[in-house]
């Protein structure tokens, strides 16, 4: 709900009039009480139905009929929930925003149905008079329908003035009453509760390079907390409290097979609850952790996972970029930008049976064919056979493709290099840094000016003072040498983690955790443009409502000649 | 019902009528929104449009529609949503004389729009056609965006902007401020 704009003349009849069954209301308390305990929308199911067809009108703007909600904006501007949810100005937590200068007030259980408390410079001041009386039941479906609140202000247009039925009413209600009307688990003694999940195939090093900077911050903040609970600055308040909160992490520590993971995960968190996983990491798929987050509403934040879930709308784990996935993306995004790519001629992937190979396959076809073009042509690779230049000339000759793209690993290098013989060789080969690691840099001189690779990381040139600023933050003395990826994602993880748990702002919802990193609350300029290249390893790195893999980009890039070769860039960043 | 209750309900219902009339009258002499003529020279980059195609910015400006453009991103999350229903209704509206009209809808989230994205979002609208939404590198949406007065550092505080343009009179008008499709039409319709 928006405070503060102007009128039209009709919609003032409109809510002029309307006031009429409200004051009905008002002014007959047992009608009122009626209202209120009246159940034609909660009568026959369970509580938990109730709560998930409120969550459903909240959130995605349909009804129990199937049909989206109807209302009006800006007087006379007919809207349907399939654009305006509830959620989308006041988020998942209910705890409302802050964007393009409209401010949307919390509409939480713990919000709505008492007087809001009144601040002044951050301190509750209780003398002063309450902005609104406690919403009712009856005084909240008039908000909704006419948008006025309880002490007879008109809202602003933006807030839409929805078109509901009594007992779709009561559903929205009945879940306002618990949306966010608790604190989450995960909370005690004034201390947040993390956790860490680290599958045992991570080796002790690549643990350390994320654990320790981890380890090390939550020390270095409980110091700053305990002395700031010691000596209480003047004017702190519940506002700004959370400075005062402790920090524990523990280390969730995953063995065996996947298929066990979950219910490790599940044992670790009836043992601890905890408010959110922080960090974490695996060489295998990200997948058990992830659905563990997301069935039970936990946030987990920036897990180091090269094979994270491709989802568009699940919504507790952010990740630092889609991982292998997101440089099939930018291969297909590339091509689609070449025009000789476009004509006739195939397009064929070879794909190494592995997690990579179907991660960096996937993310191509996906693409590529979203893009509305056809199917490449797809030639597996078994696990144990060797990529030959044999096998490449035959597959060329078969299909004389425009582009020949080889998802495989460093021992593919040596099969590039033949093709220096080849009369009919493709005009473009497409390899993946990622997977073809260090066999990058193996790639002969005469292959390098038709062999593009993917590459999802700013260029080595421009990141090396990000190197000094991520050591010098985490107290690195020495050269991280492999887990240098590792530390700058620690770095990351601290600075996002940092952020929000101050963008939360005393409101201890796991919901408002992430809400809070997808409006870019708690520091000064997250998500701004210049903020979002102060991060190490990614060209940019930006948040936003809903968005889930906080890198986008990719470049394409090929090799300069010599002993000690540069990446040149063939692309942007982000590829349109 | 008491004629004690009937009589108190109609001194409460006299009152509040009179109040709210009393709004209405001083709403009316309030300004909705800031309306202003601008001059811009746009530079005429390629963005890409919604169905992936490359768009001179140029073409579109001078097809000798009438243009209104604004500011948006597909997961923005309130003001967004108004302006595009503005635009969906406006078009709805204007019935057959929406084709001589261009709406533009220009990205200031590049990084997370792909033109996918801008295609369901215009689904999502019911966008006829006529209402193209280009992304583009950053470099180029920046220069757009620069040029047309609407830059802001943090796409979350971006601002609520409609732009018309005239290509006959070569003008620009600037409407700050979110309005309603009457306002927008009536702004429309100085435009012609």
């Amino acid at each position: 709900m928006k405070l503060k704009s102007g009128l039209s003349y009709h919609v003032n009849i409109a809510l002029a009039l309307s006031v009429i069954p409200l004051l009905t209301v008002l002014l007959w308390p047992e009608k009122a009480r009626a209202l209120e305990t009246r159940t034609s929308g909660t009568a026959g199911i369970t509580e938990e139905e109730a709560l998930k067809r409120g969550e459903r009108i909240y959130r995605e703007g349909i009804l129990p009929s199937g049909k989206p909600l109807t209302a009006f904006v800006q007087g006379d501007i007919p809207v349907s929930g399939k654009t305006f949810a509830c959620v989308s100005c006041h988020l998942r937590s209910g705890m409302g925003s802050f964007e393009g200068g409209v401010v949307t007030p919390p509409t939480n259980g713990a919000t709505l149905f008492r007087p809001p408390k009144m601040f002044y410079k951050g301190l509750e001041v209780k003398s002063l008079p309450t902005r609104r009386p406690a919403y009712t039941d009856a005084s909240l479906a008039a908000a909704l329908r006419f948008g006025i609140d309880p002490s007879g202000r008109i809202m602003s247009e933006i807030m839409p003035r929805y078109q509901m039925q009594d007992k779709d009413m009561e559903l929205l209600i009945f879940y306002l009453k618990v949306l966010s009307a608790n604190f989450s688990p995960g909370l005690s003694d004034s201390t947040f509760h993390l956790a860490t999940v680290v599958a045992e195939d991570v080796e002790a090093e690549y643990r350390n390079a994320m654990l320790g900077p981890l380890e090390d911050y939550v020390r270095r903040r409980n110091n700053a907390a305990a002395r700031r609970a010691s000596y209480p600055p003047p004017g702190s308040s519940e506002a700004t409290d959370v400075s005062s909160m402790r920090l524990s992490l523990s280390v969730w520590l995953l063995k065996g097979p996947p298929g066990t993971w979950r219910s490790q995960l599940e044992e670790y968190h009836r043992k601890e609850p905890v408010f959110a996983l922080v960090g974490g990491m695996t060489k295998k798929e990200w997948r058990p952790i992830h659905m563990f987050s997301e069935e039970n509403r936990i946030p987990c934040i920036l897990p180091v996972a090269d094979f994270p879930v491709i989802s568009e709308t699940d919504w507790y784990t952010l990740y630092f970029s889609k991982g292998f996935y997101q440089e099939g993306e930018g291969a297909a995004l590339y091509l689609n930008t070449i025009e000789e790519a476009l004509k006739d001629k195939a397009i064929v992937q070879i794909v190494r049976e592995s997690p990579e190979g179907r991660a960096l396959s996937a993310g191509f076809e996906e693409t590529w064919e979203g893009m509305g073009h056809g199917k490449p042509v797809t030639v597996a690779l078994p696990q144990g056979e060797a990529l030959t230049g044999g096998l490449l000339q035959k597959v060329a000759d078969r299909e004389n493709p425009f582009a020949l793209i080889i998802w495989d690993n460093s021992e593919a290098a040596p099969a590039i290099g033949s093709m220096l013989d080849w009369k009919n060789r493709p005009g473009m080969i497409i390899v993946s840094s990622g997977y073809l690691g260090k066999g990058m840099w193996a790639l002969k001189d005469e292959v390098r000016d038709f062999t593009y690779i993917t590459y999802p990381f700013r260029l080595p040139e421009s990141e090396e003072r990000y190197t000094g600023i991520v050591k010098s933050s985490l107290g690195i003395d020495k050269d991280p040498g492999d887990t240098t990826a590792i530390s700058k994602k620690a770095y990351s993880i601290i600075r996002v983690l940092n952020d929000a748990l101050l963008g939360i702002n005393g409101q201890y919802y796991r919901d408002n955790l992430l809400d809070a990193i997808d409006m870019g609350r708690g520091s000064a300029g997250m998500g701004t443009v210049v903020q979002d290249e102060t991060y190490p390893l990614y060209e940019r790195f930006s948040f936003g409502p809903g968005q889930r893999y906080s890198s986008k980009g990719c470049y394409i890039v090929t090799l300069s000649k010599g002993p000690k070769p540069q990446l040149i860039k063939k692309s942007d960043w982000v590829i349109h | 019902m008491s004629a004690y209750r009937l009589a108190t309900l109609m001194i409460f219902l006299l009152l509040h009528g009179l109040f709210f009339f009393g709004r209405v009258a001083q709403a009316e002499t309030r300004e909705k929104y800031k309306r202003t003529t601008e001059n811009y020279f746009v530079p005429d980059v390629t963005l890409v449009n919604q169905n992936g195609a490359r768009v001179k910015l140029h073409s579109l400006l001078n097809s000798k529609k009438v243009v209104m453009v604004d500011f948006i991103f597909t997961t923005c999350s309130t003001i967004c949503p108004v302006l595009s229903a503005n635009f969906a209704n406006f078009q709805k509206r204007m019935g057959a004389e929406a084709g001589n009209i261009q709406l533009i809808s220009i990205s200031i989230d590049p990084e997370n729009d792909t033109s996918k994205k801008l295609k369901e979002y215009l689904k999502r609208y019911d966008a006829k056609p006529g209402w193209d939404f280009l992304t583009g590198s950053r470099t180029d949406i920046e220069k757009v965006i620069k040029a047309l007065d609407a830059y802001t550092p943090d796409k979350m505080s971006h601002l609520p902007l409609a732009l018309l343009y005239s290509p006959s009179g070569k003008r620009w008008v600037r409407i700050y401020g979110l309005i309603g499709t009457g306002d927008l039409i009536t702004e429309y319709g100085k435009m012609l």
